[in-house]
């Protein structure tokens, strides 16, 4: 009679179990594996991108002022409704989001998977005064003729350059704030200065390199 | 006597009872890994019961779609007590991606008590057997208080 296994069976027999001792012997996720999401709350400059891209709904925001007029801002991610396909944390323009390697998610009481920061967003108010003099001159619309190549503004926001510009409107469509008002027809390209808020996203799209931040 | 051994005996393995309440099979698939060789969870007492009568926690996957959601709840509600629900993924916990949609009755937690959640989407086997672990917790709390 034959017994084909009897020697991998003594074999196994006496070797290490296959199986990973997992409660007992902690073990790390794969490398790049998104698991608990980290915000970086001091770095985050409320252009709401993420909240735009979310496939789940899982980012919300709150906004309240403050006694001097500034926005406190609170942004909660629920782990509970997110897929962790890091899409929020691929256009975070200020890499604010992180997903981390930490897969330990367990809920019993209501919170315990809400990862959420808060910042004070500076009111824009005091700047009126020095405003009008230098930047005036830079951001121009198309009407200004032969202006020379766009200086920076300085303040993070962003100038046009009418000699490149071609007025695609891409700018305009992925500004998350909603700043940027561009006509094809007219030729004129309007940046809102309140709803801005400096991401640079407008410079990474623009085809041309028309704007500078 | 013999109602002390039992329960000390039913305490050290729980069973669980699987739901799929509508899943795409990623969290069934990661609950089916951990009763494989790797992960083993028959080590720790925990096994996969054939009824709901028999189970003493009930794993929910999936978003509760409109035409699961009575089956789940009449399944669930033949679980004896004490039982212990776990919710698995983000989608019984949420909806999801899911969420908004005219076919999906998404937060299960608004029919019925849920005990644990485990995120993820799909969770990390490791964090399922994290979740049950808390669930068995629960549990023997609950059999206590009975």
């Amino acid at each position: 009679m034959d017994f084909p296994f009897v020697r991998e069976a003594v074999v196994k027999l006496f070797s290490r179990p296959s199986c990973n001792n997992y409660p007992f012997t902690p073990r790390e996720a794969a490398p790049n594996y998104r698991g608990r999401i980290v915000f970086h709350p001091e770095t985050c400059i409320n252009c709401n991108m993420c909240e735009r891209v979310c496939a789940g709904g899982a980012i919300i925001h709150t906004s309240v002022k403050n006694e001097e007029g500034d926005d406190v801002i609170t942004r909660s991610f629920d782990l509970g409704s997110c897929t962790f396909c890091s899409t929020c944390a691929d256009f975070c323009t200020r890499h604010s989001i992180e997903l981390t390697q930490d897969y330990h998610m367990i809920g019993i009481e209501e919170g315990d998977l809400i990862v959420s920061g808060t910042f004070i967003k500076k009111k824009p108010a005091p700047k009126p005064a020095p405003k009008p003099a230098a930047p005036a001159a830079a951001k121009e619309e198309a009407a200004a003729p032969a202006a020379p190549a766009v200086k920076p503004r300085g303040d993070g926001k962003p100038a046009q350059d009418p000699d490149k510009c071609v007025y695609c409107t891409i700018c305009a469509r992925k500004c998350p704030g909603e700043a940027l008002t561009v006509d094809r027809k007219e030729k004129t390209w309007k940046l809102d200065e309140d709803k801005c808020v400096a991401c640079g996203t407008c410079a990474d799209v623009c085809p041309k390199n028309a704007i500078v931040i | 006597m013999f109602q002390k051994l039992i329960a000390e005996s039913t305490a050290k393995s729980p069973w669980l009872f699987h739901i799929n309440s509508g899943s795409c099979n990623g969290c069934d698939i990661e609950l089916v890994a951990i009763l494989t060789p790797r992960y083993d969870v028959e080590r720790l007492g925990f096994k996969l019961a054939g009824s709901p009568r028999q189970a003493d926690i009930v794993v929910v996957t999936g978003p509760v779609t409109k035409q699961s959601l009575n089956r789940v709840l009449s399944t669930i509600s033949q679980v004896p007590e004490p039982r212990c629900i776990v919710t698995m993924g983000s989608c019984p916990q949420s909806g999801n991606v899911f969420k908004g949609s005219y076919s999906v009755c998404a937060p299960l937690s608004q029919y019925v008590h849920v005990d644990v959640d485990i995120a993820g989407c799909a969770p990390k086997p490791e964090a399922i057997i994290d979740g049950l672990a808390k669930a068995t917790k629960i549990l023997k709390e609950k059999r206590g208080r009975m």
